[in-house]
């Protein structure tokens, strides 16, 4: 059991460091933005600044998927959910977190493989920015999996407790 | 068509996933994956990577995190109390009195944040409690509140239309000085409708406010102005040209991040709230638009687009009947879904019937935030009415009676939308052409 725990406790964390850096991510993209202004407004060029955003973008996006879920943020259709009774209730809740994981690792899947071509084929992008494309894929490659590992590991959770391990906040939503 | 039988089962597994509630982005990404395996002989795993990563990595989309970021500080500020008191002075010798705060009070946070549910708790926080110590009646201010908080959806800076130009590939910056004149109509036919019942009605009767020389007024709003520059810059600089929607959400930060610190409430913990908070609904929306980016391919492989377009086509419906459609289907969706992931979910289908009947995408935009502002406020599942009902602790069924009168004004605004579309379209017309 303490072995479950540890593994937990470090599952837990690796959901909000994932998060963490999303938010770093964040921080780079309007570090960027200024920067790519502030060039602009000197004469400068920065040649390639729209596409590292965009990289950016992607990475702050991937790496909080699983941390947004487990805040429940992420939102679903919860008018049957929240009608039927408790059992019934439960077997949706591992119906919905099933559906998820496989579709989690079916995308990590494939995303190792898109990677891996693009790093074999030293893949470069079409921008100005010259990157050799395998280095931000992989940020979303790392998040698709830590994703897949969160549903995986609620799915366990729902099947075994009844419960799942989602943090209601009041209101949470803001994208409404 | 190609085969109802397949394209049945292919709309069967879109709701099975939706209404078991599968999470949105994931259920559109599995409803993608199986039409292209029902429809297509390609490799569906490479395709929705491809597809996944293009619509993911895109500088565009950096917009919608930087504007939610935006709201979240301000969202953490004092601009609550601020935005009673300096407007109150201003409003109270209006016909319905103090209830115009809770409408202005919208409509100006609504120029700094892009959701209603953060719209509708930074007003209501301070007009709730203020408006009823006054003797306003109760379902007057409930109402007023939960109808005018969706202006958070169509005033600039605005989550859906980043959305629906993404979508549809449309410029962000055009969609939201659009959003501008539409907006502020709107927001005068609450007004005109408050003035109104104030008259009408019997049980109408607020304390009076005390009388205030100019020079109070002006103190008294003083705190708003740093705001309200904010406004300016942010909006200026898209319409004027200095910047494109994502350089302007930059501006938007900062400027947000500045205004919260000269107030004394930018705190460390409060910078980490916000921009955890941020991350959070980006990454939210992210994962629908992951989803929706796949199906919209996948719908295409269906042949379910090309298909309705034709059959809109053959059936001779003028423009007019056509929006008709689109405004009971989308207010009968607004039901059940969301306005982002309807707006999704539908566009690869829509967009070709919009664009055969020749209708102004950038138009269709302002009507379709103004359809889905509504489903804002229809039960079961209207946003607005949820956020009301954690702050007012009354019956869902009492807040969507009170919020009737707006929708019925927001019916009333498609027409106007209708009958006059250059409220939309005119502004974007002139506007000055910038960087991208």
């Amino acid at each position: 059991m303490v072995f479950l725990a540890k593994l937990r406790a470090g599952l837990d964390r690796l959901y909000l460091a994932a998060g963490a850096l999303g938010a770093l991510f964040l921080i780079a993209i309007l570090s960027l933005i200024v920067l790519q202004m502030l060039a602009r407004w000197t004469g400068e060029v920065f040649p390639g600044a729209a596409e590292y955003v965009g990289y950016c973008m992607a990475a702050a996006s991937f790496f909080a998927f699983a941390h947004t879920l487990q805040r429940g943020a992420h939102i679903r259709v919860s008018m049957l959910l929240n009608v039927v009774p408790a059992g019934m209730r439960r077997a949706m809740e591992i119906w919905c977190f099933a559906i998820g994981t496989a579709l989690g690792w079916y995308f990590v899947w494939y995303a190792v493989k898109f990677v891996y071509w693009s790093w074999k084929f030293k893949d470069i992008s079409q921008g100005q920015d010259m990157t050799l494309l395998w280095m931000p894929q992989t940020g979303m490659v790392i998040g698709a999996v830590i994703l897949a590992i969160s549903l995986t590991d609620f799915l366990i959770h729902m099947v075994f407790t009844g419960r799942h391990r989602i943090v209601h906040e009041t209101v949470e939503s803001h994208a409404e | 068509m190609e085969d109802i039988g397949i394209i049945a089962l292919f709309l069967f597994v879109l709701f099975l996933l939706l209404g078991s509630g599968v999470w949105i982005g994931l259920a559109l990404l599995g409803v993608a994956f199986v039409g292209m395996e029902l429809f297509t002989t390609r490799p569906v795993g490479d395709v929705m990577i491809t597809t996944v990563w293009t619509h993911s990595s895109s500088w565009t989309l950096a917009a919608l995190p930087l504007f939610i970021w935006m709201g979240e500080v301000l969202y953490r500020t004092r601009l609550s109390e601020d935005m009673f008191k300096g407007l109150a002075p201003w409003l109270a010798k209006l016909p319905g009195g103090l209830i115009h705060t809770n409408i202005v009070g919208c409509t100006v946070f609504a120029a700094v944040s892009g959701s209603s549910a953060a719209t509708l708790t930074t007003v209501g926080k301070m007009s709730i409690p203020e408006l009823r110590k006054r003797n306003y009646p109760e379902k007057v201010v409930i109402g007023t509140l939960a109808g005018a908080a969706t202006l958070g959806l169509m005033i600039p800076p605005s989550l859906t239309l980043i959305v629906y130009g993404v979508t549809i590939n449309e410029s962000i910056t055009k969609l939201f000085i659009a959003g501008i004149v539409p907006g502020i109509v709107l927001a005068a036919m609450f007004m005109a409708y408050v003035a109104i019942y104030s008259k009408v009605s019997k049980d109408y009767h607020p304390d009076e406010e005390p009388d205030m020389s100019f020079a109070d007024k002006v103190k008294n709003s003083r705190f708003l102005i740093p705001v309200f520059c904010l406004i300016a810059v942010v909006i200026g600089s898209m319409y004027l040209g200095f910047a494109t929607a994502t350089e302007a959400a930059a501006f938007g930060v900062i400027g947000a991040l500045i205004l919260a610190a000269s107030q004394g409430s930018l705190s460390w913990k409060t910078f980490l709230e916000s921009l955890m908070g941020a991350t959070r609904t980006s990454a939210m929306i992210a994962l629908i638009l992951a989803g929706a980016s796949f199906l919209s391919l996948a719908m295409g492989f269906t042949g379910l687009p090309r298909g309705l377009a034709n059959l809109i086509a053959d059936m001779n419906l003028s423009r007019f009947e056509l929006l008709m459609a689109l405004l009971v289907f989308y207010i009968v969706l607004g039901c059940f879904l969301d306005g982002i992931s309807s707006v999704v979910l539908t566009m690869a289908v829509v967009e070709p019937m919009i664009r055969q009947a020749g209708i102004d995408l950038l138009w269709f935009g302002i009507f379709i935030v103004v359809v889905v502002e509504m489903a804002q406020i229809t039960p079961p599942i209207g946003f607005n009415l949820f956020v009301l009902q954690g702050m007012t602790r009354h019956e869902m069924g009492f807040i969507a009676r009170c919020a009737i009168p707006m929708f019925m004004i927001m019916v009333l605004m498609v027409f106007v939308l209708i009958w006059f579309p250059e409220i939309a379209t005119w502004l974007p017309d002139n506007m000055r052409q910038g960087p991208g």
